[in-house]
């Protein structure tokens, strides 16, 4: 008895030893089945990221000729020398490629096969500073099968220079240099100037209200000093606050910002004084009103109701009420003259206004109004600026239609940089 | 004098202008501390500035009142209305909002201040209806471009319209909301992409004459 259970247990050992690589064999061939190799991602560089302010490292690596469908890369960043790693992007095969980097040609050499991601380590460790170094690995994913990458390390550096914005930096200096050349050329040579119906209506609306015995509403708007319309419309009114002066009419400006008031009232003045009526000079004529939007218009409506002014000016920054200003003026009767570059405004103007400066006839406005040749030249490089511009476009049309036309690509995408702002 | 007066706010100028120019094409952090620095500095000064437009504002209404100028009952309002909101102000501690519920601060914004200004913004779909009224009147060829344009789209956007133009004009196969669309992005934003090129060059000019002190007219000519 004893025996034959000896033979058998010798006899199943025998059979599990014969039978087990077999099946070891088998195990291991199904998992590979199951379980596909894959090759992890290559050729992976970390680098600072150029042109920007700091704290972002640049990450490229070989894309795959033929990634299989559904592979994902996920890239992890770790500010320790072992371990810690944090999962910073996840994204497709196809995505994420050298050619989207939205550098121009000349800032960034774009090459097919290669995959570039910007890392932003301010979005993952907070506020830090530049100086140490990140560790960077990505693991391929493929369903539940991965493949992890050597570790690629960089520090980040804040950089000196945007050299992406070189096409608008080279467009600068061109037009310093006519800018220059326009106001040396300007004390030299008289210029020819076109004329602007709106700015020569303004003699018109002081000359109407100085028979009537009205006051001038002169409006600036709701745009603070850094605002480029409301610099120009202090320009402006330099000018109709002499005329206003020389005629000994009188000018009401009623103002949103205190600082644009102060600015203004030393421009007024000086305007008075310029005109040799510094006794006509009140210090109420430039008044703060209301630092709010529609305050500003009610109070100013008001104003224009009861008073009925000969002449109103709207000129400077305006928003939504600049139609409650312009309907107002044009019910009182008044000569209306806007300007201002909001350019969805400019509507309301026109309709209810006599005559409208468009963007950069108001910025023209203050040089025209006072003839004096240096403020005269910069509009002829605004003019230069616009032929510049024109010239460009159609060229730019053509070129572009020509190269969809015989793919030629890489042109297309060079010429569309040239003019893109970065 | 002159050097107070002209040299030193001009050298003020040029540089302040010079390194923000810069600073748009060095992203260093010093060019980044720069502009926040400046723009720091702007708050500040604004907040002063207010204090000054208050002290004018004041002071225009005061002597209105007290010359009993034309109009000066609607100076005695100015006064009503600032202590109608900085007394409330100054009793919620500058709160809007506590867990009781709304504070007369919050109260006086909500009730005065929000319908006041909800009322200003609703008198403008009146100013628009007559605002459109006097500009279908066709004076000339662009009026009667404008007039074709906004009736189309007024014709689209209506239900009736829509109805009206498939039976005049059904036969084209061209819909209303099709014209619409060329009209919105074909010529409209043809005519609006012209007028910003001719600001942004004026913009970058006058900056330019600001900044090498060619136009100083802000600071008085001499």
């Amino acid at each position: 008895m004893l025996n034959n259970k000896i033979k058998f247990n010798l006899l199943l050992l025998a059979s599990f030893l014969t039978v087990s690589p077999v099946f070891a064999a088998k195990s291991a061939e199904a998992v590979k089945a199951l379980k596909p190799a894959l090759a992890p991602v290559t050729g992976l560089k970390a680098q600072d990221m150029p042109y920007d302010v700091g704290g972002a490292v640049l990450l490229t690596w070989d894309a795959e000729a033929a990634a299989p469908e559904g592979t994902l890369y996920r890239v992890f960043v770790s500010s320790l020398e072992a371990g810690g790693w944090l999962q910073t992007a996840a994204f497709a095969s196809g995505e994420k490629m050298s050619k989207d980097m939205g550098l121009p040609f000349w800032a960034w050499k774009a090459r097919g096969g290669m995959h570039a991601l910007n890392v932003e380590l301010n979005n993952i460790y907070g506020d830090f500073k530049d100086g140490p170094v990140f560790h960077f690995k990505i693991t391929k994913v493929k369903g539940t099968v991965a493949a992890e990458s050597e570790t690629a390390s960089s520090a980040t550096v804040s950089n000196w220079f945007r050299l992406d914005r070189l096409n608008n930096l080279v467009l600068l200096i061109v037009i310093i240099v006519i800018f220059f050349w326009a106001v040396s050329h300007a004390r030299r040579k008289g210029l020819f100037i076109r004329r602007i119906a709106g700015l020569d209506a303004i003699d018109e609306a002081i000359g109407r209200a100085t028979e009537m015995g009205k006051p001038i509403f002169y409006v600036p708007g709701i745009g603070s000093m850094g605002s480029i319309s409301t610099i120009a419309s202090a320009f402006i009114l330099g000018e109709v606050s002499k005329k206003v002066a020389q005629y000994d009419s009188q000018i009401k400006v009623p103002h949103y910002d205190p600082i644009v008031m102060t600015v203004c009232k030393e421009v007024v003045k000086q305007s008075y004084m310029e005109a040799g009526r510094p006794d006509s000079y009140r210090e109420d004529i430039n008044h703060f009103v209301s630092a709010d939007q529609f305050s500003y218009a009610a109070s100013v409506d008001g104003m224009i109701s009861r008073e009925k002014p000969a002449a109103c000016f709207y000129m400077g920054y305006f928003m939504a009420e600049s139609l409650l200003l312009a309907e107002v003026g044009a019910t009182s009767g008044a000569i209306q003259i806007a300007g201002t570059d909001v350019e969805h405004q400019l509507p309301f103007f026109f309709t209810a206004c006599d005559y409208t400066l468009i963007g950069e006839e108001l910025y023209a406005a203050g040089a025209y109004l006072s003839k004096e040749p240096m403020l005269l030249s910069a509009l002829k490089v605004q003019d230069f600026g616009k032929l510049v511009v024109m010239v460009s476009v159609f060229f730019g049309m053509i070129l572009v239609a020509l190269g969809a036309k015989f793919g030629w690509d890489g042109f297309v995408q060079g010429l569309l940089h040239l003019f893109r702002n970065y | 004098m002159k050097l107070i007066k002209k040299q030193i706010p001009l050298a003020i100028v040029f540089i302040t202008g010079v390194l923000t120019l810069v600073s748009y094409y060095v992203p260093n952090k010093t060019s980044v501390n720069y502009i926040e620095t400046m723009n720091k500095w702007e708050n500040i000064v604004v907040a002063f500035a207010f204090l000054l437009g208050l002290v004018s504002l004041f002071f225009s209404h005061y002597h209105k009142l007290k010359k009993k100028a034309d109009g000066w009952g609607y100076s005695i309002f100015v006064f009503v209305g600032f202590f109608a909101i900085v007394i409330p102000a100054y009793v919620s501690g500058g709160k809007q909002m506590t867990d009781a519920g709304l504070t007369p601060l919050g109260w006086s914004f909500k009730y005065i201040y929000n319908a006041l200004s909800g009322t200003m913004f609703a008198v403008l779909a009146f100013y628009i209806v007559s605002t459109a009224y006097r500009s279908f009147r066709i004076k000339s060829m662009q009026a009667f471009v404008l007039f074709v344009a906004a009736f189309i789209l007024i014709l689209g956007k209506v239900p009736l319209g829509q109805m009206i133009w498939d039976a005049v004009l059904g036969w084209t196969g061209a819909g209303v909301n099709n014209v619409i669309d060329w009209i919105m992005q074909v010529p409209a934003v043809a005519g609006k992409r012209g007028i910003m090129i001719g600001i942004s060059i004026g913009a970058i000019v006058t900056s330019l004459k600001i900044i090498f002190g060619i136009e100083k007219q802000y600071m008085g000519k001499d």
